[in-house]
Protein backbone atom coordinates (compact mmCIF):
# COMPACT_ATOMS: atom_id res chain seq x y z
CA UNK A 1 0.00 0.00 0.00
CA UNK A 2 1.83 3.12 -1.09
CA UNK A 3 -1.03 5.96 -1.26
CA UNK A 4 -0.15 8.82 0.68
CA UNK A 5 -3.32 9.69 1.55
CA UNK A 6 -4.25 6.53 3.40
CA UNK A 7 -0.61 6.46 4.53
CA UNK A 8 -0.91 9.77 6.17
CA UNK A 9 -4.50 8.83 7.90
CA UNK A 10 -3.02 5.53 9.46
CA UNK A 11 -0.38 7.72 11.01
CA UNK A 12 -2.68 9.66 12.50
CA UNK A 13 -4.74 6.99 13.35
CA UNK A 14 -2.20 6.79 16.30
CA UNK A 15 -2.73 10.14 17.68
CA UNK A 16 -1.82 13.56 16.65
CA UNK A 17 1.52 14.08 14.24
CA UNK A 18 3.27 16.98 12.61
CA UNK A 19 4.95 16.37 9.32
CA UNK A 20 7.83 15.18 10.40
CA UNK A 21 6.40 12.86 13.16
CA UNK A 22 4.25 11.34 10.33
CA UNK A 23 7.29 11.05 7.71
CA UNK A 24 9.10 8.73 10.26
CA UNK A 25 6.11 7.01 11.53
CA UNK A 26 4.71 5.76 7.61
CA UNK A 27 8.75 4.65 7.20
CA UNK A 28 8.53 3.30 9.86
CA UNK A 29 5.51 1.27 9.99
CA UNK A 30 4.70 0.68 6.02
CA UNK A 31 8.71 0.90 4.77
CA UNK A 32 7.90 3.87 2.52
CA UNK A 33 9.03 7.00 2.14
CA UNK A 34 7.38 10.16 1.37
CA UNK A 35 9.05 13.17 0.29
CA UNK A 36 8.10 16.36 2.24
CA UNK A 37 6.37 17.33 -1.50
CA UNK A 38 3.98 14.05 -1.19
CA UNK A 39 3.36 14.52 2.19
CA UNK A 40 2.45 18.20 1.81
CA UNK A 41 0.16 17.41 -1.13
CA UNK A 42 -1.89 14.34 0.63
CA UNK A 43 -2.29 16.97 3.83
CA UNK A 44 -3.61 19.68 1.63
CA UNK A 45 -6.20 17.28 0.20
CA UNK A 46 -6.91 15.54 3.27
CA UNK A 47 -7.77 18.99 5.03
CA UNK A 48 -9.70 20.05 2.16
CA UNK A 49 -11.51 17.16 2.57
CA UNK A 50 -12.31 17.63 5.94
CA UNK A 51 -10.64 14.04 7.29
CA UNK A 52 -7.84 15.64 8.99
CA UNK A 53 -7.84 19.27 10.79
CA UNK A 54 -5.01 21.23 12.91
CA UNK A 55 -4.63 20.99 16.18
CA UNK A 56 -3.15 23.64 18.35
CA UNK A 57 0.05 23.58 19.20
CA UNK A 58 2.89 25.83 21.11
CA UNK A 59 5.03 25.61 17.75
CA UNK A 60 3.34 27.25 14.45
CA UNK A 61 6.06 25.62 12.10
CA UNK A 62 5.31 22.47 13.52
CA UNK A 63 1.79 21.92 13.06
CA UNK A 64 0.41 18.48 14.55
CA UNK A 65 -2.77 17.39 12.94
CA UNK A 66 -5.77 14.94 13.91
CA UNK A 67 -7.87 13.17 12.44
CA UNK A 68 -11.86 13.72 11.75
CA UNK A 69 -14.50 11.66 12.45
CA UNK A 70 -15.16 11.43 8.65
CA UNK A 71 -11.17 10.83 8.19
CA UNK A 72 -11.24 7.77 10.58
CA UNK A 73 -14.70 6.62 8.83
CA UNK A 74 -12.68 6.69 5.54
CA UNK A 75 -9.52 5.05 6.55
CA UNK A 76 -11.53 2.37 8.69
CA UNK A 77 -13.68 1.63 5.17
CA UNK A 78 -10.69 1.93 2.86
CA UNK A 79 -8.87 -0.58 5.05
CA UNK A 80 -11.68 -3.27 5.98
CA UNK A 81 -11.83 -3.48 2.06
CA UNK A 82 -8.15 -4.00 1.85
CA UNK A 83 -8.50 -6.80 4.45
CA UNK A 84 -10.79 -8.52 2.36
CA UNK A 85 -8.32 -8.44 -0.74
CA UNK A 86 -5.74 -9.57 1.79
CA UNK A 87 -7.74 -12.59 2.78
CA UNK A 88 -9.06 -13.47 -0.55
CA UNK A 89 -5.48 -13.20 -1.94
CA UNK A 90 -3.34 -15.45 0.91
CA UNK A 91 -6.64 -17.73 1.05
CA UNK A 92 -6.83 -18.42 -3.10
CA UNK A 93 -2.78 -18.71 -2.56
CA UNK A 94 -3.25 -21.76 -0.14
CA UNK A 95 -5.56 -23.70 -2.46
CA UNK A 96 -2.84 -22.74 -5.35
CA UNK B 1 22.53 22.93 -1.39
CA UNK B 2 19.79 20.39 -1.50
CA UNK B 3 18.02 22.29 1.38
CA UNK B 4 18.50 25.09 -0.31
CA UNK B 5 17.37 23.81 -3.89
CA UNK B 6 13.84 22.32 -2.07
CA UNK B 7 13.39 25.69 -0.24
CA UNK B 8 13.49 27.78 -3.54
CA UNK B 9 11.66 24.92 -5.50
CA UNK B 10 8.95 25.76 -2.53
CA UNK B 11 8.50 29.16 -4.05
CA UNK B 12 6.60 27.36 -7.15
CA UNK B 13 3.71 26.44 -4.60
CA UNK B 14 0.54 28.76 -5.61
CA UNK B 15 -0.07 32.19 -2.80
CA UNK B 16 -2.81 30.92 -1.35
CA UNK B 17 -0.88 27.47 -0.31
CA UNK B 18 2.82 29.23 0.84
CA UNK B 19 0.54 30.84 3.06
CA UNK B 20 -1.54 28.16 4.64
CA UNK B 21 1.23 25.90 4.50
CA UNK B 22 4.49 27.48 3.55
CA UNK B 23 6.42 27.39 6.92
CA UNK B 24 5.04 23.90 7.98
CA UNK B 25 7.03 23.07 4.78
CA UNK B 26 9.97 25.08 5.27
CA UNK B 27 10.23 22.96 8.91
CA UNK B 28 10.10 19.64 7.83
CA UNK B 29 12.26 20.60 4.74
CA UNK B 30 14.90 21.27 7.76
CA UNK B 31 14.08 18.88 9.90
CA UNK B 32 14.14 16.02 7.60
CA UNK B 33 16.93 13.96 5.21
CA UNK B 34 16.55 15.39 2.02
CA UNK B 35 17.45 13.67 -1.52
CA UNK B 36 17.14 15.12 -4.53
CA UNK B 37 14.48 13.55 -5.26
CA UNK B 38 12.67 15.50 -2.63
CA UNK B 39 13.26 18.10 -5.26
CA UNK B 40 11.06 16.42 -7.76
CA UNK B 41 8.65 15.63 -5.45
CA UNK B 42 8.36 19.38 -4.41
CA UNK B 43 8.06 20.65 -7.94
CA UNK B 44 5.46 17.71 -8.51
CA UNK B 45 2.95 18.50 -5.63
CA UNK B 46 3.26 22.61 -6.23
CA UNK B 47 2.61 22.10 -10.14
CA UNK B 48 -0.42 20.10 -8.86
CA UNK B 49 -1.76 22.72 -6.08
CA UNK B 50 -1.42 25.39 -8.93
CA UNK B 51 -3.64 23.41 -10.92
CA UNK B 52 -6.17 22.95 -8.09
CA UNK B 53 -8.04 25.51 -7.46
CA UNK B 54 -9.28 26.19 -3.74
CA UNK B 55 -12.83 28.12 -3.98
CA UNK B 56 -14.47 26.19 -1.54
CA UNK B 57 -15.84 28.42 1.52
CA UNK B 58 -14.77 26.54 4.98
CA UNK B 59 -17.09 26.87 7.91
CA UNK B 60 -15.17 27.38 10.85
CA UNK B 61 -16.99 28.14 13.65
CA UNK B 62 -20.60 27.81 14.30
CA UNK B 63 -23.44 27.50 17.18
CA UNK B 64 -26.89 27.28 17.21
CA UNK B 65 -28.96 27.79 20.47
CA UNK B 66 -32.71 27.66 21.12
CA UNK B 67 -34.08 30.21 22.43
CA UNK B 68 -37.76 30.92 23.63
CA UNK B 69 -39.49 31.21 20.67
CA UNK B 70 -36.93 31.14 18.16
CA UNK B 71 -33.24 30.22 17.80
CA UNK B 72 -29.70 31.88 17.56
CA UNK B 73 -26.82 31.25 14.99
CA UNK B 74 -23.22 32.19 15.48
CA UNK B 75 -21.06 31.48 12.29
CA UNK B 76 -17.71 32.36 10.88
CA UNK B 77 -16.67 31.44 7.70
CA UNK B 78 -13.94 31.39 5.42
CA UNK B 79 -14.29 32.48 2.19
CA UNK B 80 -11.35 32.01 -0.73
CA UNK B 81 -10.30 35.46 -2.46
CA UNK B 82 -8.70 34.91 -6.34
CA UNK B 83 -5.30 36.24 -4.70
CA UNK B 84 -5.12 33.30 -2.61
CA UNK B 85 -5.68 34.98 0.85
CA UNK B 86 -9.20 34.23 2.77
CA UNK B 87 -11.42 36.75 4.08
CA UNK B 88 -13.68 35.76 7.76
CA UNK B 89 -17.22 36.45 7.70
CA UNK B 90 -18.65 36.34 11.10
CA UNK B 91 -22.47 36.70 11.82
CA UNK B 92 -24.71 36.38 14.62
CA UNK B 93 -28.23 35.52 13.83
CA UNK B 94 -31.66 35.33 16.02
CA UNK B 95 -34.66 34.79 15.09
CA UNK B 96 -37.63 35.49 17.58
CA UNK B 97 -41.24 34.22 15.88
CA UNK B 98 -44.27 35.62 18.22
CA UNK B 99 -47.05 33.88 16.57
CA UNK B 100 -48.79 36.73 14.19
CA UNK B 101 -45.39 38.78 13.93
CA UNK B 102 -41.47 37.75 14.01
CA UNK B 103 -38.28 39.78 14.45
CA UNK B 104 -34.91 38.71 13.21
CA UNK B 105 -31.35 40.54 14.39
CA UNK B 106 -28.05 39.90 12.20
CA UNK B 107 -25.05 41.50 12.76
CA UNK B 108 -22.24 40.60 10.90
CA UNK B 109 -18.97 41.54 9.67
CA UNK B 110 -16.73 40.42 6.53
CA UNK B 111 -12.90 40.90 7.31
CA UNK B 112 -11.60 44.25 8.18
CA UNK B 113 -14.38 45.89 7.26
CA UNK B 114 -16.64 47.15 9.80
CA UNK B 115 -19.75 45.45 11.19
CA UNK B 116 -22.92 46.32 9.75
CA UNK B 117 -26.39 45.08 12.15
CA UNK B 118 -29.74 44.78 10.07
CA UNK B 119 -32.91 44.33 12.29
CA UNK B 120 -36.13 43.19 10.69
CA UNK B 121 -39.45 43.07 12.17
CA UNK B 122 -42.02 41.83 9.99
CA UNK B 123 -46.64 41.05 10.58
CA UNK B 124 -47.46 37.95 8.73
CA UNK B 125 -49.96 37.94 6.27
CA UNK B 126 -52.15 37.02 3.79
CA UNK B 127 -50.99 32.95 2.55
CA UNK B 128 -51.12 31.98 -0.92
CA UNK B 129 -49.88 28.75 -2.09
CA UNK B 130 -46.53 28.07 -0.52
CA UNK B 131 -45.63 31.72 0.51
CA UNK B 132 -46.97 34.56 2.68
CA UNK B 133 -47.25 38.18 2.12
CA UNK B 134 -45.77 39.67 5.41
CA UNK B 135 -45.27 43.76 6.15
CA UNK B 136 -41.73 44.35 7.22
CA UNK B 137 -39.95 47.25 8.42
CA UNK B 138 -35.99 46.49 8.03
CA UNK B 139 -33.44 49.08 9.96
CA UNK B 140 -29.91 48.56 8.89
CA UNK B 141 -27.78 50.30 11.42
CA UNK B 142 -24.50 51.40 10.69
CA UNK B 143 -20.57 51.38 12.12
CA UNK B 144 -20.86 55.08 11.82
CA UNK B 145 -24.11 55.57 13.83
CA UNK B 146 -26.21 56.24 11.03
CA UNK B 147 -29.62 54.14 10.13
CA UNK B 148 -31.45 53.36 7.25
CA UNK B 149 -35.05 52.14 7.64
CA UNK B 150 -37.07 50.40 4.78
CA UNK B 151 -40.76 49.31 4.92
CA UNK B 152 -41.72 46.82 2.40
CA UNK B 153 -44.26 43.93 1.67
CA UNK B 154 -42.47 41.14 1.04
CA UNK B 155 -42.91 37.23 0.12
CA UNK B 156 -41.84 34.81 2.69
CA UNK B 157 -41.58 31.05 1.43
CA UNK B 158 -43.78 28.89 4.02
CA UNK B 159 -40.87 25.91 3.14
CA UNK B 160 -37.99 27.91 4.34
CA UNK B 161 -39.13 27.57 8.67
CA UNK B 162 -39.27 23.47 7.53
CA UNK B 163 -36.59 23.11 5.74
CA UNK B 164 -34.60 25.80 8.52
CA UNK B 165 -35.83 23.36 11.44
CA UNK B 166 -34.52 20.51 9.10
CA UNK B 167 -30.46 21.88 9.10
CA UNK B 168 -30.62 22.49 12.34
CA UNK B 169 -31.88 18.99 13.21
CA UNK B 170 -29.29 18.02 11.48
CA UNK B 171 -26.26 20.11 12.88
CA UNK B 172 -27.50 18.98 16.44
CA UNK B 173 -27.00 15.29 15.48
CA UNK B 174 -24.08 16.48 14.02
CA UNK B 175 -22.36 17.69 17.25
CA UNK B 176 -24.04 14.73 19.10
CA UNK B 177 -21.71 12.59 17.01
CA UNK B 178 -18.84 15.14 17.61
CA UNK B 179 -18.15 16.06 14.03
CA UNK B 180 -17.01 19.28 13.22
CA UNK B 181 -19.28 22.71 12.00
CA UNK B 182 -17.26 22.10 8.52
CA UNK B 183 -18.03 18.17 8.56
CA UNK B 184 -21.57 18.84 8.95
CA UNK B 185 -21.88 21.61 6.78
CA UNK B 186 -20.32 19.13 4.03
CA UNK B 187 -22.95 16.25 5.12
CA UNK B 188 -25.77 18.37 4.62
CA UNK B 189 -24.61 19.86 1.38
CA UNK B 190 -23.92 16.16 0.49
CA UNK B 191 -27.65 15.25 1.18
Amino acid sequence: MSDPVLLVLASLADGDKHGYAMMEDIEHFAGVRLGPGTLYGAITRLEQRGWIRPVKSAEDRRQPYTLSADGRRYLEEQLSGLNQIVRTGLKRLKHA
Amino acid sequence: MRRIALWLAAGLYPGWWRLRYGSELDALIEDADVSFLDLFGVVRSALEMRMTTNNTPRIAELTSRDIPHGYELETAVEYPREDGTKILVRQFYREVDLGDSYVMLSHSSRGSEPAQTILVSGKKGEVAGDFRSDQTEMFVLNADGTVRRTEQTVLTSLKYAAYSERLREKYREGMKSGLTPDEIHRRIVTL
